[in-house]
């Protein structure tokens, strides 16, 4: 949810045994595979996928001036009256929080502000990172719905949940809106409407984490459910050999060690996945146990 | 994390339950792509009476790859042993023939049928294919194959390409194969119509021979409802060359008695004790056929009905109707009864005898699978899926050949006496298929 957005325009071409629609939103290129024939159908079918993630973006990005995640953080300690997705959202970013004793936190965005991640050895002072970490923590927020107050120079960023629950959405649209089966996928983020007629399942590709790495892609069927990845490959620094990924734990404001370089994770939501994949990127070197220990299908890159 | 990790999954469930409004429609299914896919086979066909015996091992992989191309490597080796109807007839005395090799001979008691037991074979075979869509209503394939016996060596190609039309409903598709096979039998190939010599004198055997095989497919797939698909296809065969048998040969008889002449071998050598006529084909055989499948679904049960006629130019004419139907049992197993009906019309060279002092056919066989005859198949398949997701299946079938010899064939004694060697085979099969 960044950089300046491109034309909001959807186009349809015909892909593998399917229908495919291209359109952007979110930063990431967005594609819906469609099993249908007709060309026309597979461009409404786009264009619904693409006005609701439209939607969801010009809502929830925190780079579109005057919507409500802007509201909440010019508010300056006044309490906002958020709408019921909003809440939803809100809620959803609570149980997150408690659920990962902390490493999951929607207000840690403004680590950025000392950490950039562009492939260069140029670390933080310490001191940096301990002065923003004073306005960080949702501990330190009040939400009680419809209310939300932010204290004075603390951000929200649903940036983390954004993308997946757009896909879920997209996805439900879909179902009520054709027979046909979909592959709903925002930037390897996706999620399958209904069982494919056509093909055993549909089939997509976990991009190698660099190119030069000589390993091939990955190929995963899915039949229904969902995939979500998240991942470190082109974000990262390095200094003395030690590699810090992008994943910041909140509570140290300090990159989390030993994070794998991508982990895919399988479930029934693209949401569900998606937090799965985090959670387990914050768990460091235990992701594949905390994985293992949910009796999840994953697929790690290390 | 919290106390009871698997608390998170639950609860990220619920929570994002109540997030989207909704609970998943279902249960995610995702898998990494299987990489190879394995059908193997171990299949036994043995005939009675010490006729023949074949024992394969079949073994077929599928490698895929994204955008849904494949590659498929195909392996078979299977030995054959047992005796087989050489063409000549029984006689009222012992009849001594010369082996294929020439090396030796071997002795048939009165009254009983002439087999050759030499008849021992060990066979391997490779198969190589690649498929993948061209765009995204047309496929291709192309194929090489290949079998090796110390006797026989077959090369072939392939290729194919189809379309599919009407929201793909319909699939109009075409295939090409040609195939060159070269014989080289044990003590060279016989010079049609040629007399068995004694053993060592190789006078009557040529070097190897070769045939080429042209074959072509045209066919249309339509899928008539949610419950029946049908198919239809023209196939046209042609094939040129050496076309006959090099182990096959007829007695030369008696045009009164119908008895086979005989002879005695030189002094101090062993062979043929009567006069026996290698056989000769034509050079060139055409085959057209069309075959039309049906496939039925009904609740779970699919029925699957085919039939194909075949005429070629050596005036055999064949009808084949084959049912099978699928029965599911639970989730997991399934039942399939078989049955096969086949008929056909002899050659219009086959024959029984050739008569002495009588001008050579241009053409002659007395090789009984080229005679009058009909075949019923019966069998039950039981497949599973295996805890691994694998899928195993035995199979158990029973052969019945039948034949009869025109009358106008037979010769005085020869009537009553010869028969059509009626066949009796059991088919036992093994299969198992898995991914890796």
């Amino acid at each position: 949810m960044q950089g300046r957005a491109p034309a909001r325009e959807v186009s349809v071409e015909a892909g593998q045994d399917c229908l495919v629609g291209h359109f952007a939103a979110m930063a990431s290129p967005c594609e819906i595979l469609i099993e249908a024939d007709a060309h026309d159908e597979a461009l409404r079918l786009a264009r619904i996928a693409a006005d609701e993630a439209w939607r969801v973006e010009d809502k929830f990005s925190r780079y579109r001036p005057g919507n409500i995640v802007a509201r909440i953080n010019a508010s300056r300690a006044e309490a906002v009256e958020v709408d019921d997705e909003t809440a939803a959202l809100l809620d959803f970013a609570a149980t997150l929080h408690a659920l990962s004793d902390g490493r999951f936190d929607i207000t840690s965005g403004v680590l950025r502000e000392v950490w950039t991640f562009d492939g260069s050895d140029r670390l933080p002072e310490p001191q940096a990172v301990s002065a923003v970490l004073r306005r960080v923590g949702w501990d330190r927020v009040t939400w009680r719905r419809p209310f939300f107050t932010l204290q004075a120079g603390m951000q929200v960023d649903l940036g983390g949940i954004g993308k997946e629950y757009a896909v879920d959405r997209v996805a439900g649209m879909l179902r009520e809106a054709t027979t046909c089966s979909a592959l709903v996928n925002f930037g390897g983020d996706l999620a399958v409407t209904r069982a494919p007629q056509e093909r055993r399942a549909w089939r997509v590709g976990i991009e190698p984490v660099s190119a030069d790495e000589g390993r091939s892609e990955t190929v995963l069927e899915i039949e229904s459910g969902a995939l979500a990845t998240s991942g470190d490959s082109r974000r990262f620094l390095i200094k003395d050999g030690v590699r810090y990924s992008h994943i910041l734990d909140p509570r140290s404001g300090w990159p989390v060690e030993g994070a794998p370089r991508s982990v895919t994770v399988a479930a029934d939501t693209c949401t569900q996945a998606g937090m799965l994949s985090t959670l387990a990127m914050l768990e460091g070197y235990n992701a594949e146990a905390f994985l293992d220990g949910e009796g999840v299908k994953y697929w790690c890159r290390r | 994390m919290t106390d009871n990790k698997k608390s998170v999954s639950a609860t990220l469930a619920a929570a994002t339950c109540s997030l989207l409004g909704s609970a998943p429609t279902a249960p995610v299914q995702a898998q990494e792509e299987p990489n190879w896919d394995f059908n193997t086979a171990l299949l036994y066909y043995g005939e009675d009476n010490d006729r023949v015996q074949d024992l394969s091992l079949n073994i077929l992989g599928k490698r895929y790859f994204i955008d849904d191309r494949s590659l498929t490597l195909g392996l078979t080796v299977d030995t054959l042993t047992g005796a087989t109807p050489t063409g000549a007839i029984r006689q009222g005395v012992p009849q001594t023939f010369t082996r294929p090799s020439g090396s030796s001979a071997y002795t048939i008691p009165a009254n009983e049928l002439p087999l050759d037991d030499t008849f021992k074979d060990t066979r391997a075979a490779v198969s190589v294919g690649w498929e993948q869509p061209l765009g995204r209503l047309w496929k291709t394939s192309v194929g090489f194959s290949g079998s090796f016996e110390y006797d026989y060596t077959h090369v072939g190609l392939n290729g194919s390409l189809s379309r599919d039309f009407n929201q793909r409903n319909t699939t109009l598709s075409g295939g090409l194969a040609i195939a060159h096979d070269t014989w080289d039998p044990v003590g060279g190939t016989p010079v049609p119509f040629a007399p068995m010599l004694d053993v060592g004198d190789t006078g009557n055997k040529t070097g190897g021979e070769t045939k080429d095989v042209i074959d072509a497919v045209i066919g249309v797939t339509q899928v008539i409802s949610r419950q029946l698909i049908v198919q239809l296809n023209y196939s046209f065969s042609n094939s040129t060359g050496y076309l006959t048998d090099p182990y096959k040969f007829l007695s030369l008889v008696d045009g009164t008695t119908g008895e086979t002449i005989t002879r005695v071998p030189a002094p101090g050598v062993e062979g043929p004790s009567h006069e026996f006529r290698f056989e000769s084909r034509p050079d060139d055989r055409t085959k057209h056929s069309l075959y039309t499948q049906a496939k039925y679904y009904m609740g779970g049960k699919v029925l699957d009905a085919s039939y194909r006629y075949m005429t070629d130019d050596w005036e055999i004419d064949s009808h084949t109707l084959d049912l099978r139907l699928r029965w599911p049992i639970g989730e997991k197993s399934f039942l399939e009864p078989h049955l096969r009906f086949y008929t056909q019309s002899e050659a219009d060279f086959y024959t029984i005898s050739l008569v002495d002092g009588a001008e050579l056919p241009a053409f002659a066989s007395a090789d009984y699978r080229l005679g009058d005859f009909d075949a019923i198949t019966a069998g039950l398949k039981y497949g599973w899926t295996t805890r691994g997701g694998n899928e195993m299946s035995v199979r158990a079938e029973l052969y019945r050949q039948t034949g009869s010899i025109p009358g106008d064939l037979l010769i005085g004694n020869q009537v009553g006496r010869e028969t059509y060697p009626d066949l009796d085979a059991i088919i036992l099969q093994f299969s198992y298929r898995f991914s890796r």
